[in-house]
């Protein structure tokens, strides 16, 4: 019984190496990732209740592509195809700024629908207060969406989490990819078992942790907050 | 920039693309009806609280929502051969890439799709079935005749938004080397160095394939809205 418990030799250096090589590599990316997405698409989706009809047309288009693209198509292009037109990103700035893109039009999105969800009379009696635009969306409708954007943001939060382990395809160092390495490693080690399905399964187990409490904070803000 | 794109080796390689699609399409045709069934037989256990098999699909569910496609592509084909169960299974369960593409969106799908049908099932008013049962039907004929097609219709909206998510994310199983879309371009890219061609076409084709699902959504949503709620 106590074998059981008592982890094999091969699995001591693999831990150590996915969790100080690739964790703090998702991190980092993540960080990024969820910030960039979290302020760009807050942005935007403001901007998409503003009057001006061009401004509207242009921020659907930019919701449309980056959405209706695979991220990984997105990532490929950044990483790839702009060499070719002179503008040159490293694999981790290429990765970072895929999700980014396609984060950001996830969270547009949903933050249109929560601010056409503040009723109308709370912009007439901004402006009957003498708010300007700005000062109406920053001090009085946008704290209200908010209440009824948190939900769905950490939702999208947590898939631009997931999806960071995309930029493992172009070789940043992150958790998949030092899953990889180790799978490629262990392969050459006699006797040759590469023990994928345990370190894959690792992998799955350290997204889950992360994100199956994120998912449950979502489900009880929903609950709260709508 | 338009001018220094090489068209003619776009048109050169279409046939090539052509089969990249076939195979995108296939695998999503596949996962796509699988998911289905799925999401309608596990959602109608987690709507109607059926023991043992609703707990297992919420675990099912939990999983694969908390966990990236990615990993979960890998784990099935990379990992699965290498599933020993300690001499249970001397040679693991070895898939080939095409039987791993469609398992692993399918199984993707599914899961997002019990959610979908779910609440669509949890949206039929009570008083609906209430009435079938007093018209004699049992309850497997009451799901099939009244729950299924009025919560498959309120489900529809979010099951078809996993349908092209699941089209979408076949794009990842250029990983396991499936040769769909995403990969027949990519390699011809590495091949040719025309990576703004291929790139270009990629992306153009599946905007094109997303956006048309998405109008045929809003097309059948009026079209199979309820009359109650229209």
């Amino acid at each position: 019984m106590a074998d059981f418990f008592h982890l094999p030799d091969w699995a001591g250096p693999v831990a150590r190496y996915m969790l100080h090589t690739g964790l703090p590599g998702t991190l980092r990316i993540a960080v990024f990732a969820v910030l960039g997405a979290a302020i760009v698409g807050m942005v935007l989706g403001t901007l998409m209740t503003v009057r001006f009809e061009p401004v509207r047309w242009l921020i659907r288009l930019y919701i449309e592509v980056w959405r209706g693209l695979p991220i990984i198509v997105t990532i490929f292009i950044l990483y790839f195809a702009l060499p070719d037109l002179n503008v040159r990103l490293s694999a981790f700035n290429a990765a970072s700024l895929g999700l980014i893109l396609w984060g950001s039009a996830q969270v547009a999105e949903a933050t249109r629908g929560a601010i056409q969800s503040v009723p109308r009379e709370q912009h007439e009696a901004a402006a009957a207060l003498g708010f300007g635009w700005l000062g109406t969306q920053v001090n009085v409708i946008f704290p209200q969406a908010f209440r009824r954007l948190l939900p769905p943001l950490v939702s999208l939060l947590v898939n631009v989490i997931q999806n960071t382990t995309i930029a493992a395809l172009i070789g940043v160092s992150e958790v998949l990819q030092s899953g990889q390495r180790s799978v490629e490693r262990l392969q050459f080690v006699p006797p040759g078992d590469s023990h994928a399905f345990e370190i894959y399964g690792a992998v799955l187990v350290m997204f889950f942790v992360i994100s199956f409490p994120l998912t449950r904070l979502a489900a009880y803000l929903e609950k709260r907050l709508v | 920039m338009l001018a220094s794109i090489d068209w003619q080796y776009i048109a050169d390689h279409i046939p090539d693309l052509a089969d990249g699609l076939v195979n995108t399409i296939k695998v999503s045709v596949i996962a796509i009806a699988g998911a289905f069934l799925i999401g309608a037989v596990l959602g109608a256990a987690r709507a109607h609280r059926i023991p043992v098999v609703s707990q297992f699909a919420a675990c099912y569910v939990e999983l694969i929502r908390n966990t990236p496609i990615l990993v979960q592509i890998f784990l099935i084909f990379y990992g699965l051969p290498r599933l020993h169960l300690h001499g249970l299974l001397p040679n693991g369960i070895l898939l080939t890439p095409f039987e791993a593409a469609w398992l692993s969106v399918m199984v993707w799908g599914g899961a997002f799709n019990t959610e979908n049908f779910r609440a669509g099932f949890e949206a039929v008013p009570i008083r609906y079935r209430e009435a079938a049962q007093a018209l004699g039907f049992g309850s497997l004929a009451t799901f099939l005749n009244v729950t299924l097609p009025i919560g498959g219709r309120i489900a529809l909206p979010s099951s078809i938004n996993t349908y092209v998510s699941v089209l979408k994310n076949t794009s990842l199983l250029t990983a396991i080397g499936y040769t769909e879309l995403t990969s027949t371009a990519s390699s011809l890219a590495s091949f040719s160095f025309k990576d703004v061609e291929m790139f270009f076409v990629l992306a153009l084709t599946y905007l094109a394939l997303v956006w048309t699902l998405s109008a045929l959504v809003r097309l059948l949503e009026t079209h199979l809205a309820l009359p109650e709620r229209a």
